[in-house]
């Protein structure tokens, strides 16, 4: 009745075709490779950034309040409490965000005294103290200094709010002082700096998204081959359709290739749908964040493109090594305990993308891993860099030939196909020094 | 059951030749914690096609090492076993393309239907597509599995997976049928319905080699036994030879007199060895 058997290609990818519909018949596993990139994780973010602008909202309505103490009278010039407070003019009520009470704490104290006031802890005190020092006395520096306790966030906020205003305020006096001599207030600046930010919008947009994007990439790659390939393995032991697969009519190389590649599928569906579900949904959310900013979020389409050879070559490292891996467990929950920390062989050098000053290098782009992430980077940010591409693409190449033949030979170890009975560092032994394997 | 359809081509290679021979199969374990375990010591076995083989021997006595060896599982320590003209060691695809495989845990993946199983075993046998769909629509009649065709196999009951089970055994319609214990945790039907079907490969011509510690199924079932304990055939033959052999007449009796004589004639080999 048989024909003329498949070739171990052909057969690779029948077997890549049932692991993948069963995997993906299994809840578990399309929860993890297709629900959580597309809704969950675009979810988090969505929340991450309205828990944020949720904070900052609720930071503008927070109201703080300032003591002004002098050390004489008359000290105070006038317009100070309401420059302090945010009113254009005294007569103007107070801002409903970023409020400012001040509190006058009298005249007569000394330097020493306000910030001894402070660190006092008073039940009255303020979040911050404006002291206004006399300067006709002994010792005096400046004229006006700002106490405030870096250890409470009231007080920090009451400091960064602060800051600008007696700026300004200093500055209103300036004007005013060189107008009544008849003086153009300019000449009491000689050397003035001004910043100018030359970067555009969509450059600062994508810079934002180099540092984040990078880690997601690697993230979901690993975060997808997770539970596949625990299910091809530790959970068809536990299955008890082990016997079933070593009993196909192909070549054992055939069927180890088509666990990977079925895991491979499983990863590169989860990063596809995660990038694509956070690309349709980031440029929206992360504006709402810098909205006001110099900051224009796109998706950057091109770089996701040229991205995706070296994602697919990381893919098949990742989820060789995985099912290697994984194969070691004798049920689904051992599975998931041993793959715990594997992840983080791949997640914490991905956190490279986030580190300034680490740039794709010709050295770097050797660097399994931390390449990717860090050409993922570069692409993002329009950076052409062939050499350190090829590089890198040569690199994961490599990599991923050496794991999926490490893996292959691991699964294809009679010790691991047959399992065994004890914890699995004891089946490392046995798979060490067990002799052949199996066809 | 019923009869399912078979081929009435000859068996492939040689039709003379033994279906199944072993000989002085060994199989040794490396277990960290036990040391070498011997599974096998210098096995020989000899099947034909047409044949019946009962192997029949107590938990632990090598039965189901000896099948996994002889369906390409385990490769062998030592010794050398071909299963219809190829060598288990050296042609171990070929073995695979040879066998059907059956035993008590079925091994059915739970998630894929009935016909998606049969069509992802038929597909890796290399049947052409239009005669595989011709055989499995064949299958699932002769098997009774028009309802349950397209439901996923972890909703059968036991009988069912069964029946499915033997289906993809036989789906490539094979000279050899290795049964490991097909009947144990069956219920009465289930397990009549197996008999029914190993009696029906008789008149196939193929060559069915099964274990069972069920005498009484040996019994009725087989042309030849042969009885197994620690990893070594004890005795070989029809019922009646081993009944002559032992003196016994019944099965139970003629398997404890094999058992308790193997045990005699090891504890008289080790004290010879020992003088």
């Amino acid at each position: 009745m048989s024909g003329r058997p498949p070739s171990t290609w052909s057969a690779t990818w029948r077997v890549a075709q049932k692991e993948l519909r069963s995997g993906l018949r299994d809840r578990q596993t399309a929860i993890y490779t297709v629900v959580l990139p597309l809704f969950l994780y675009p979810a988090l973010f969505w929340c991450t950034i309205q828990g944020f602008l949720f904070l900052e909202g609720r930071r503008e309505h927070t109201a703080v309040t300032v003591g002004v103490a002098a050390e004489a009278p008359g000290l105070e010039p006038a317009g100070l409490s309401a420059a302090l407070e945010g009113r254009a003019r005294p007569a103007d009520p107070p801002p409903d965000l970023a409020r400012v009470t001040v509190v006058p704490l009298g005249t007569g104290v000394a330097p020493g005294e306000a910030g001894e006031w402070m660190r006092a802890g008073r039940a009255l005190r303020p979040d911050a103290l404006l002291h206004l020092s006399d300067p006709r006395g002994a010792g005096a520096e400046e004229p006006a200094r700002l106490y405030y306790d870096s250890t409470e966030s009231a007080s920090n906020l009451a400091r960064e709010r602060l800051e600008p205003r007696l700026d300004a305020f200093a500055e209103t006096l300036r004007e005013e002082a060189a107008t009544a001599r008849g003086r153009d207030p300019r000449e009491l600046v000689p050397f003035e700096t001004d910043e100018r930010n030359v970067a555009r919008e969509v450059d600062m947009g994508a810079y934002v998204l180099s540092f984040l994007l990078p880690i997601l990439l690697v993230l979901m790659s690993v975060m997808g081959a997770f539970f596949p390939a625990v299910d091809v393995t530790a959970g068809e032991r536990e299955r008890g359709t082990a016997e079933t697969t070593m009993l196909l009519p192909v070549p054992r190389l055939a069927i180890h290739q088509g666990k990977i590649v079925a895991v491979c599928c499983s990863s590169l569906i989860a990063t596809t749908l995660n990038l694509l579900a956070l690309g349709l949904s980031a440029g929206h959310l992360l504006n709402m964040l810098a909205l006001g900013s110099e900051v224009r979020i796109e998706l950057p389409l091109a770089a996701l493109i040229s991205v995706a050879p070296l994602a697919l070559l990381f893919s098949f490292a990742v989820s060789a090594v995985l099912t290697g891996i994984a194969a070691l467990a004798q049920s689904f929950k051992e599975g998931q305990a041993l793959l715990g920390p594997v992840q983080l062989v791949f997640i914490v050098p991905a956190m490279a993308a986030a580190i300034p000053g680490l740039d794709l290098t010709p050295g770097t782009a050797l660097v399994p891993v931390v390449n990717v992430a860090l050409a993922f980077r570069t692409m993002i940010r329009g950076e052409a860099l062939p050499l350190e591409y090829a590089l890198t693409a040569l690199s994961l190449l490599l990599f991923a030939v050496v794991s999926i033949a490490v893996s292959v030979r691991v699964l294809s170890r009679e010790a691991v196909q047959t399992g065994g009975e004890g914890v699995w560092p004891t089946r490392v032994l046995a798979l060490i020094f067990s002799p052949g394997s199996s066809r | 059951m019923p009869t399912p359809p078979t081929d009435p081509s000859p068996a492939p290679a040689a039709a003379k030749a033994p279906a199944i021979e072993a000989r002085g199969l060994t199989k040794t374990f490396s277990d960290p914690r036990r040391g070498e375990v011997r599974a096998l010591v210098g096995l020989d076995l000899e099947c034909h096609f047409g044949e019946i083989y009962g192997l029949l021997g107590p938990n632990g006595a090598g039965k189901t090492t000896t099948l996994r060896i002889l369906a390409t599982i385990l490769a062998p320590s030592a010794g050398t076993a071909r299963v219809a003209g190829a060598d288990v060691a050296r042609e171990p695809l070929e073995v695979r393309r040879r066998i059907g495989f059956l035993s008590t845990g079925t091994g059915l993946y739970p998630r894929l239907t009935a016909r998606e199983t049969l069509r992802y075993f038929g597909g890796l046998h290399g049947i052409e597509p239009e005669a595989l769909e011709a055989r499995i629509e064949e299958l699932i009649d002769t098997f009774d599995l028009r309802q349950i065709a397209d439901g996923r196999c972890e909703s059968f009951s036991t009988g069912q997976r069964q029946r499915v089970s033997i289906a993809r055994a036989v789906l490539h319609d094979p000279p050899v049928l290795i049964l490991d214990e097909p009947t144990t945790g069956l219920d009465v039907l289930a397990s009549s319905a197996m008999i029914a079907f190993v009696e029906s490969r008789r008149q196939a011509g193929t060559c069915v080699l099964f274990s069972t510690h069920t005498l009484s199924e040996a019994e009725r079932l087989c042309d030849r036994i042969g009885v197994i304990d620690r990893g070594t055939l004890l005795a070989a033959g029809t019922y009646e030879e081993l009944s002559a052999r032992t003196g016994r007449e019944w099965l139970d009796e003629i398997f404890l007199a094999l058992v308790e004589q193997a045990g005699v004639d090891g504890r008289d080999g080790r004290e010879e060895a020992r003088a």
